[in-house]
C-alpha cells in the first residue's frame, strides 16, 4: 500500500537537502514591503532584486490613487466572471487602452497571466491545428496547449530555421492551421526572440504567430509594446499576449489580435468563461500603468542603463551570464547545491535574488536570477554587484559552511 | 531509405540518452525514462527533437505524455518511421 504523498518522497527529500543548508528559496516571507526594491525579514533590509517589477510602479501614486478610487466606486470584488456577472467599465476602458495601445482590433483581459495563456492558447487551437512552440516555453503555455485536442510539436530554442525545418516536416496541415507560439523576452536566461524571423518563416507556411510578451511588455520598443515592436513587426504579428503582474505593478492579464473575429472566443474560452474576473482596483492600476508605459521612455532608459551596469559588473567578477545585456540577468552556478547556498548568503547579506533549478530552468542549469527594476538606483546595482563580489571572495567558507551544516544534520 | 528496425532504434536511443545519464544507470527496453533513469522532463523533451531529426519525424507532445519506457520509445519512432 502506498499513501496519497508517497510520490513526493523524492521531492521532499530535495527539499529537505535545501533546508540542511539553508532556508526555502521558494517560501520566502517577508514582514514587509517597504517600496519597489525593497524588503524586510526581521530587523534585516533586503534589496529586492528579483521581483519581475521591471518599471517600479507598484508603488507609483497614480497607480495607487487609480486602485483606491476603484474600490470606492465599484467594491472589493466582482464576486464571478463576466459571462455571469457581466463586465465592469473598468475591464472595457483597459480592454480598449491596451488594444489602441498595439493597434489591433481586438484585446481580451484575463484574471491572471496564466490563465490568459491556458484560455488564449486552448481557444485558439482546435483539433486539426498543430501548435509549434519554443522549446523553452514558459509552463502556462505548455499547459494551454495540454488543454487542447491539437497535436503540439516543439522547436529548437529561439531557431527560426529550425521551427522551418519542422513547419516542413509536417507538410500540408489538413483542415487546419499552424499556430507558433513564442516569447518575447524569456523569463529565465533573459535572452530575446528573434521575432521578425519568426514572423517571417510563420508566415511563408500560412501559420499564425503567437507571442508572449508577459517579460517584454513595457520594457521594450519605442512605446513600450514589446519586442515585436522593438524589432519593427508589430504589426504583422497575430496574437500578443501579457501579464499585468510584472511591468505592469499589479494582477492579470490580456491578449490583444490583429484579428477581429478574436472576440469570438470570449464565448468559449474556459479559463475567462469559468473564473471570476479581475477586480476594479487590479484593472484600474493597470489601466494607469499602460500611460505609464507609452510615456515611459525615461523608465525604459533607465532599465537599460542599470541592465548594462549590473552586466558589466558581474562579467568582470567572471560570472557565468546566460545572455545579453537585458532586465534578467542570470548567472549559471556549477550546480543547484552550490545555488542554493550562495542564494542563502545572498540573503543574510541583504540582496533578494531568485534560486532556478531544474525542471524550471533551460538546458538543466542552476541560476542565480536578477530582475532589475527602473527603480534601481545605480548605487542598488553597484550594491549589487559589490555583494556579489563579496560572495564570490567567500567561496571557501561557503562551502565549507555548506558541508559542516550538511555534516551536523546527518 | 529503409525503415529501421527495432534494435537500430533500441541502439540510437541509448546512445542518445548517453549525455542524460551521468550516474550510468543501466538501460533496459523496460526502464523508466523519468522513473529509472531520472531524466527531468525538460531533457526528455529535449531527446524527442533528437530523435525527430535523426528520422526525420514529427513526435508530438501529447504522444510522448503516454510514453514511459525506452521499449515504448522504440515502438513510438518504429510506427512513425514505418509510415
Ligand atoms: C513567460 C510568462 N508568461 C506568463 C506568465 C504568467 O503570468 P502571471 O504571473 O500573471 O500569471 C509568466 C510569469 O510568471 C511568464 O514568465
Amino acid at each position: 500500500m502506498t499513501a496519497l504523498f508517497d510520490k513526493y518522497a523524492p521531492l521532499q527529500a530535495r527539499i529537505d537537502m535545501m533546508m540542511k543548508i539553508g532556508s526555502d528559496a521558494l517560501g520566502v516571507k517577508f514582514d514587509d514591503i517597504i517600496s519597489a526594491t525593497r524588503g524586510r525579514i526581521g530587523n534585516r533590509e533586503i534589496l529586492l532584486a528579483g521581483t519581475n517589477n521591471y518599471l517600479g510602479l507598484t508603488f507609483d501614486e497614480d497607480c495607487r490613487a487609480a486602485a483606491k478610487k476603484a474600490i470606492d466606486d465599484h467594491g472589493t470584488g466582482t464576486t464571478g466572471s463576466r459571462v455571469a456577472n457581466g463586465t465592469y467599465s473598468e475591464h472595457t476602458d483597459l480592454e480598449e487602452a491596451l488594444a489602441d495601445h498595439f493597434g489591433m482590433p481586438s484585446c481580451i483581459v484575463f484574471t491572471t497571466g496564466y490563465q490568459t495563456n491556458l484560455a488564449a492558447i486552448s481557444g485558439l487551437a482546435g483539433d486539426k491545428d498543430v501548435i509549434f512552440m519554443d522549446a523553452d516555453a514558459h509552463a502556462c503555455i505548455i499547459d494551454g496547449s495540454r488543454l487542447t485536442n491539437a497535436s503540439t510539436i516543439r522547436f529548437r530554442h529561439n531557431n527560426p530555421e529550425d521551427l522551418d525545418k519542422r513547419l516542413r516536416r509536417q507538410g500540408e496541415i489538413e483542415g487546419g492551421n499552424a499556430l507558433v507560439v513564442i516569447e518575447g523576452m524569456y523569463s529565465m536566461f533573459g535572452d530575446i526572440a528573434p521575432v521578425d524571423e519568426f514572423v517571417d518563416v510563420t508566415h511563408r507556411h500560412g501559420g499564425y504567430l503567437f507571442i508572449d510578451e508577459a517579460h517584454s511588455y513595457g520594457t521594450f520598443g519605442p512605446t513600450g509594446c514589446g519586442i515585436a515592436e522593438e524589432q519593427g513587426v508589430l504589426d504583422k504579428v497575430d496574437f500578443i499576449s501579457g501579464t499585468f503582474s510584472k511591468s505592469l505593478a499589479s494582477v492579470g492579464g490580456f491578449c490583444a489580435s490583429k484579428h477581429p473575429e478574436f472576440e469570438i472566443t470570449r464565448k468559449v474560452m474556459r479559463p475567462y468563461m469559468f473564473t471570476a474576473s479581475a477586480t476594479p482596483s487590479n484593472i484600474s492600476a493597470a489601466r494607469v500603468a499602460v500611460e505609464k508605459i507609452k510615456s515611459g521612455g525615461h523608465l525604459r532608459d533607465n532599465l537599460k542603463a542599470r541592465a548594462q551596469q549590473l552586466h558589466a559588473g558581474l562579467s568582470a567578477l567572471d560570472f557565468d551570464l546566460c545572455a545579453e545585456p537585458s532586465p534578467v540577468i542570470a548567472a549559471r552556478r556549477p550546480n543547484e547545491g552550490v545555488a542554493a547556498m550562495e542564494w542563502n548568503w545572498l540573503m543574510e547579506n541583504g540582496v533578494y535574488v531568485n534560486l532556478a533549478v531544474p525542471p524550471g530552468t533551460p538546458q538543466s542549469s542552476s541560476l542565480l536570477r536578477i530582475s532589475l527594476s527602473a527603480a534601481h538606483t545605480e548605487q542598488d546595482v553597484q550594491t549589487i554587484i559589490d555583494t556579489f563580489a563579496k560572495m564570490k571572495a567567500s567561496q571557501g567558507e561557503i562551502m565549507s559552511g555548506m558541508m559542516s551544516k550538511l555534516q551536523a544534520a546527518e | 531509405m529503409s525503415a529501421p528496425t527495432d534494435s537500430d532504434i533500441y541502439d540510437k536511443i541509448c546512445e542518445l540518452l548517453k549525455p542524460y545519464n551521468p550516474k550510468n544507470l543501466p538501460i533496459e527496453r523496460s526502464s523508466g525514462i523519468m522513473s529509472d533513469l531520472e531524466v527531468d522532463s525538460v531533457a526528455v523533451f529535449d531527446l524527442i527533437m533528437e530523435l525527430e531529426d535523426h528520422y526525420d519525424i514529427s513526435i508530438p507532445m501529447e504522444m510522448v505524455s503516454d510514453i514511459k519506457t525506452v521499449g515504448e520509445l522504440v515502438n513510438a519512432v518504429k510506427g512513425l518511421t514505418a509510415e
